[in-house]
């Protein structure tokens, strides 16, 4: 593990991705701590005023530091764009090596819909379910995670049969071992390294499809300060602050930028030939 | 003395790395003169690559030539600006490489990729080079040019693609042709016929030509003289008959041991009486039938052999013909129909199998990359059927020991091992179950001469000590006939031949057996 | 390509359409609404409401309520919305078509701009414009559509006035006008798929570039610029075909927003009422057509790339 973060440091993207998401961590975590103001507590004295010594990104249209809300609505994003893809991923991993590890006609049957079902684009298939569920903040982490399941499943099936097709896996049926030795031993650990890097590349769609949600009203509800709510209440300010749309819509991006960062550096540092 | 045509001088290359430069080519020297062929011969990471890259002047990005001279009769080539390289390559020195199935635009039909050379190299018109690519392809046997002119790549056998390669590099009428491992990815009946057509084209033509290969015996048959290459450095350079009858250098002494030849057999004994596997009309489908799509035909038909206890069995044949699918049957991989006796006990198929006879039967790969798991360390590779066979996990150490590698190698990775290493833990693994017939499925075919070599005198130590039997499954007709006692020959999923070793030049053996022991080089002298 | 291979293919629309409708009709029939309360509002008569009911069949098992649904369905006929109380199929086949208008745009700017993007980043691999390549894929796909849209009509629209805001208007009645209302929404539309893209055309030029038959080719005398041109290029070109049309499912996707914030009458903002208005039949309608039309745009591409691609044999 020590061996894989060394690595994984040596990468240029690796390093920086890693130095941004160790930021937002700290943000998620004590972000309430970090902030210098109460992010609710409203000014109408000091409504949209611009960056300064008072607010530093400025503050918005009831006068609430944009920092602050910026520090404190890490919380309600990057969590619950993490547990989508997670969950996501477990539905979708299960399924892709199962249907792998049946192969034939079941596998055929379930990749066919599996297919058909990816044919609904996901922010649609996600709005359909949040519609059903109702809005809110789980509502919208659950219906990303549905989203993803089936993507999820593609990969871990290719890899899940590409690993299959090794000679050591063979080597594991001709000695007569059980399935679950060959899934959970021989098979695993080797699917995990690719899964592991589309799951964090993944994480930062995830983070922009729940701010889409929350932009149009779907995901997190006011007052709190997710991010893409911030962007939507913005919007009708632009003329007199753009700075309360810029600074929530950098903080999406540079979260998004962070996880890509780190999928690309993991996927050289993961590649088994560089373990030396 | 005439001019060479091909002349390099203290040739010197370095690879920069991020461990610093490493170098690949050490001072080497060599004259072809026209007319002659050079055979250039060496194992894998030897140079002799680099240097064809060197004299086509396609060098990676990171190399660095640290001295010496290339030249191209009066032509120094390394001083040469890039704009006028095209002027040379094509024109005056050709290159035919080893994998015709890569060395075609897949996407544009061959007779464009054969004018469109001529029309560069020989500024011909578009019609002059249609009726040139013609006439050439019918001087190469290939029957009905028009017809295979418009066809694409994908349409065609690897050994007319060949061919075609062939044709247009002495189309071009260049001074110099590289030829780099031209036989190796086809089969052994196709090479043969193309050395045949190399050496026809060569005497009509009298092109110089540099031959680049693997392997010694090839090279000695086809070459004018031999140049031998080891780390970098040209290490003997001798006349071809002579390479072989009187190497003087030790490196070429190990090459030319390590050459595989029939009549040197390497097993004395005989087998026992007692039949240890009996299998009798297996045949292997993979695919079924699916919607809308006829099922394929099945990999092999109503194959039948024994086995005896102690006997080695040469399975050979070409790709395609169903020699893997018998050990896939044999070890489970793969459903059949027929039946398996094995110590006269019936055996079921496919996953049904029972322990005692996974026990008894053990199987190696042929790559080794891939037949070790990259998330397991050595000594877990082979504790695991110790530990499922009822062997004791401490024998690890000893299991290395008899595979002649170091007890500490438990505690490495695959990818810290070479392949011929690997291929040894692979064998460790087969025997660590105390097997009474191992099954070899080409396990010497991606490694160098020597150290295939090796795998095979451990294999034939490992019998000595275990009495163990062997299925050998090989392409390679001099290997096998070294060790087997008796040989099986496939084609097309068929049985055509099963004899025994020393009947295999018989007045009776199959037309199929014949052509295969004819296309098999044997080192001259 | 085989007359079996065609038929597969259309045979698998065919399973598409049907997991689609059942996923979609199995979605809305969970929606905490009740139709005949959305049709007659809070205050109807317990008897409006049963009679309302049985007309509908709302009584009916589920299965019988999907079977019908799909059999007006294949004709056309997708009901009436509870909304606005007209037929919802040719309401969202007009609005799909405003839809496509965006999209073909946004596919046509993104080739533009992706292509040469990826060729040169490849071809100059490592030198500056293959750094700069990579910087810009890698902050395109880092900012949802939502952004990026709110981003450009703050600088276009807003501080520039260059482009209208907001509002479509038909290409057949005022081009140039359409032109300048689909200008912002192109622009963002095609932003993540230019990153994407430029990405995937960047890695197939590059395989290519270092494969063995361009090496042939380059060692047989041709000209770097032939080499370019009829070796390279044509084989690094194919496979966009199916990226992109992978992409056209993101696409769709992000029209969804794009459409919202732009006002744009298209599918996606018909959607989006019909969301919000719980308008079951409407919603039915849009994603089933929307789904389609992505199932079609794959199988048009892989027949596309069946036909330029002679190495793979369909059987």
């Amino acid at each position: 593990m020590t061996d894989l973060l060394r690595r994984l440091v040596r990468t240029p993207q690796g390093a920086i991705g890693l130095l941004l998401l160790l930021v937002l961590a700290a943000v998620c975590l004590f972000g309430p701590w970090l902030a210098p103001q109460d992010p609710e507590k409203i000014d109408f004295l000091g409504r949209f005023r611009p960056a300064g010594a008072e607010n530093w990104f400025g503050a918005d249209q009831l006068g609430r530091d944009v920092l602050s809300r910026l520090l404190v609505g890490a919380r309600s994003t990057i969590p619950m764009a993490l547990a989508a893809t997670l969950l996501g991923t477990v539905i979708g991993s299960v399924v892709g090596t199962a249907s792998a590890y049946l192969g034939g006609r079941w596998d055929e049957a379930i990749m066919r819909t599996i297919d058909a079902v990816m044919a609904v684009p996901g922010l649609l298939l996600a709005l359909l379910l949040v519609s059903t569920l109702g809005n809110g903040a789980t509502n919208a982490m659950v219906a990303i995670a549905v989203a993803f399941a089936p993507g999820m499943a593609r990969v871990t099936r290719s890899v899940a049969l590409n690993v299959r097709n090794q000679d050591y896996v063979k080597a594991a049926i001709v000695r007569g071992e059980r399935g679950s030795w060959i899934v959970f031993r021989e098979m695993l650990p080797n699917v995990m390294a690719p899964v592991v890097i589309e799951t964090t590349i993944r994480v930062s769609f995830a983070v922009m499809l729940f701010a889409t949600l929350s932009f149009l009203g779907l995901g997190a509800q006011p007052p709190a300060s997710e991010w893409g709510l911030m962007v939507a209440d913005a919007r009708q300010y632009v003329h007199q602050a753009p700075w309360i749309l810029i600074a929530p819509s950098i903080a999406i991006a540079v979260t998004a930028i962070a996880f890509n960062l780190l999928g690309d550096g993991l996927r050289d540092a993961m590649n088994p030939r560089n373990e030396r | 003395m005439t001019t060479p045509v091909l002349s390099i001088r203290n040739y010197t290359l370095d690879y920069l790395t991020a461990g610093g430069p490493v170098r690949v080519l050490q001072d080497i020297a060599l004259d072809i003169a026209p007319g002659e062929v050079l055979g250039l011969v060496g194992e894998s990471g030897s140079g002799k690559s680099s240097l064809a890259w060197a004299i086509m002047r396609h060098l990676p990005k990171n190399a660095r030539e640290v001295s010496g001279d290339i030249r191209l009769g009066d032509t120094d080539l390394r001083a040469l600006p890039g704009r006028d390289l095209t002027r040379v390559r094509g024109r005056r020195i050709g290159m035919v490489f080893q994998d015709p199935s890569t060395s075609l635009n897949p996407t544009l039909p061959v007779g464009r990729q054969i004018t469109e050379t001529l029309v560069i190299t020989r500024g011909l018109s578009q019609a002059e080079a249609w009726t040139e690519a013609l006439a050439l392809l019918g001087h190469v046997e290939l029957r009905n040019p028009e017809a295979l002119m418009k066809r694409y790549p994908h349409e065609i056998s690897g050994g007319e693609k060949q061919r075609i390669l062939i044709a247009t590099a002495f189309g071009c009428r260049p001074e110099l042709i590289v030829f780099d491992e031209p036989t190796t990815a086809l089969d052994v009946i196709t090479g043969a016929r193309i050395l045949e057509l190399f050496t026809r084209l060569r005497a009509e033509t009298g092109v110089a030509a540099l031959y680049i290969s693997h392997d010694l015996a090839l090279v000695s048959r086809v070459a004018d003289r031999v140049a031998v290459m080891k780390h970098g450095k040209l290490v003997e350079e001798a006349p071809a008959d002579r390479i072989f009858r009187a190497p003087q250098h030790p490196e070429t002494q190990i090459l030319v041991d390590a050459v595989p030849r029939p009549e040197r057999r390497l097993v004395h004994d005989q087998p026992g009486e007692r039949v240890l596997l009996a299998a009798q009309d297996i045949s292997v489908r993979y695919a079924r039938r699916r919607l809308f799509r006829p099922a394929p035909p099945p990999a092999t038909q109503a194959v039948g052999f024994n086995v005896r206890a102690g006997e080695i069995l040469g399975v050979v044949g070409e790709s395609g013909s169903g020699k893997s699918s018998i050990a896939r049957a044999l070890t489970g991989l793969a459903d059949f129909s027929g039946s398996i006796r094995f110590d006269g006990r019936p055996i079921a198929a496919g996953r049904a199998m029972d322990r005692q006879y996974r026990r008894a039967v053990q199987i190696v790969f042929q790559h080794p990359d891939s037949s070790l798991n990259p998330r397991q360390k050595v000594g877990e590779i082979l504790a695991r059927p110790l530990r499922l066979f009822g062997g004791n996990v401490s024998d690890v150490g000893r299991l290395l020991e008899q595979v002649r590698l170091p007890a500490s190698f438990a505690d490495r990775w695959p990818h810290q091992l070479s392949g011929g290493q690997k291929q040894r833990v692979a064998i460790a693994r087969a025997f660590a179950a105390k097997p009474s017939l191992v099954i070899c499925d080409e396990i010497t075919a991606p490694l160098d001469v020597s150290v295939q070599a090796s795998i095979i005198e451990l294999l034939l130590t490992l019998r000595a000590e275990t009495g163990t039997a062997y299925l050998f499954i090989t392409h390679d007709l001099n290997l096998i006939r070294q060790i087997a006692h008796r040989i099986a020959v496939m084609r097309g999923g068929e049985l055509v031949d099963l004899l025994p070793i020393d009947a295999i030049d018989a007045e009776h053996v199959h037309p199929y057996t014949r052509d295969l022991i004819a296309a098999s080089p044997t080192p001259v002298g | 390509m085989s007359l079996s291979w065609i038929l597969r293919r259309l045979l698998l629309i065919v399973y598409t359409v049907f997991v689609v409708s059942v996923l979609v009709f199995g979605i809305t029939q969970v929606l905490p609404a009740d139709a005949a309360v959305t049709l007659l509002g809070e205050n109807a008569t317990a008897d409006a409401l049963a009679a309302i009911r049985d007309r509908l069949g709302l009584g009916d098992p589920i299965w019988m309520q999907y079977l019908r649904w799909v059999g007006h369905a294949v004709t056309g006929d997708f009901g009436l919305s509870m909304r606005t109380g007209q037929p919802v199929g040719p309401e969202m086949v007009a609005a799909l078509g405003r839809s496509l208008l965006l999209a073909f745009a946004a596919i046509a700017l993104m080739l533009v701009v992706a292509v040469p993007l990826g060729v040169v980043a490849a071809v100059r691999q490592g030198k500056l414009a293959d750094t700069l390549t990579s910087l810009v894929s890698y902050l395109g796909v880092a900012f949802p559509e939502f952004v990026t849209a709110t981003l450009f009509a703050m600088l276009l629209a807003d501080t520039l006035q260059w482009l209208p805001a907001t509002g479509y208007v038909s290409p057949f009645e005022d081009p140039w006008g359409a032109v300048r209302h689909l200008a912002l929404p192109v622009l963002t539309a095609s932003v993540i798929l230019v990153a994407h893209v430029s990405r995937m055309v960047r890695s197939e030029t590059l395989d290519v570039l270092h494969s063995d038959y361009v090496r042939a080719a380059r060692l047989k005398g041709l000209p770097e610029r032939t080499v370019l041109t009829r070796h390279a290029l044509r084989n690094a070109l194919l496979p966009v075909v199916t990226i992109v049309a992978l992409d056209v499912g993101y696409l769709l996707g992000g029209i969804i927003v794009i459409e919202e914030i732009f006002a744009i009458p298209g599918i996606g903002r018909q959607l989006m009422v019909a969301i919000t208005a719980r308008d079951l039949p409407s919603i039915q309608a849009g994603a089933l057509i929307m789904s389609a039309t992505y199932a079609v745009a794959n199988t048009l591409a892989d027949v596309a790339y069946a036909f330029l691609d002679k190495r793979i044999r369909y059987d």
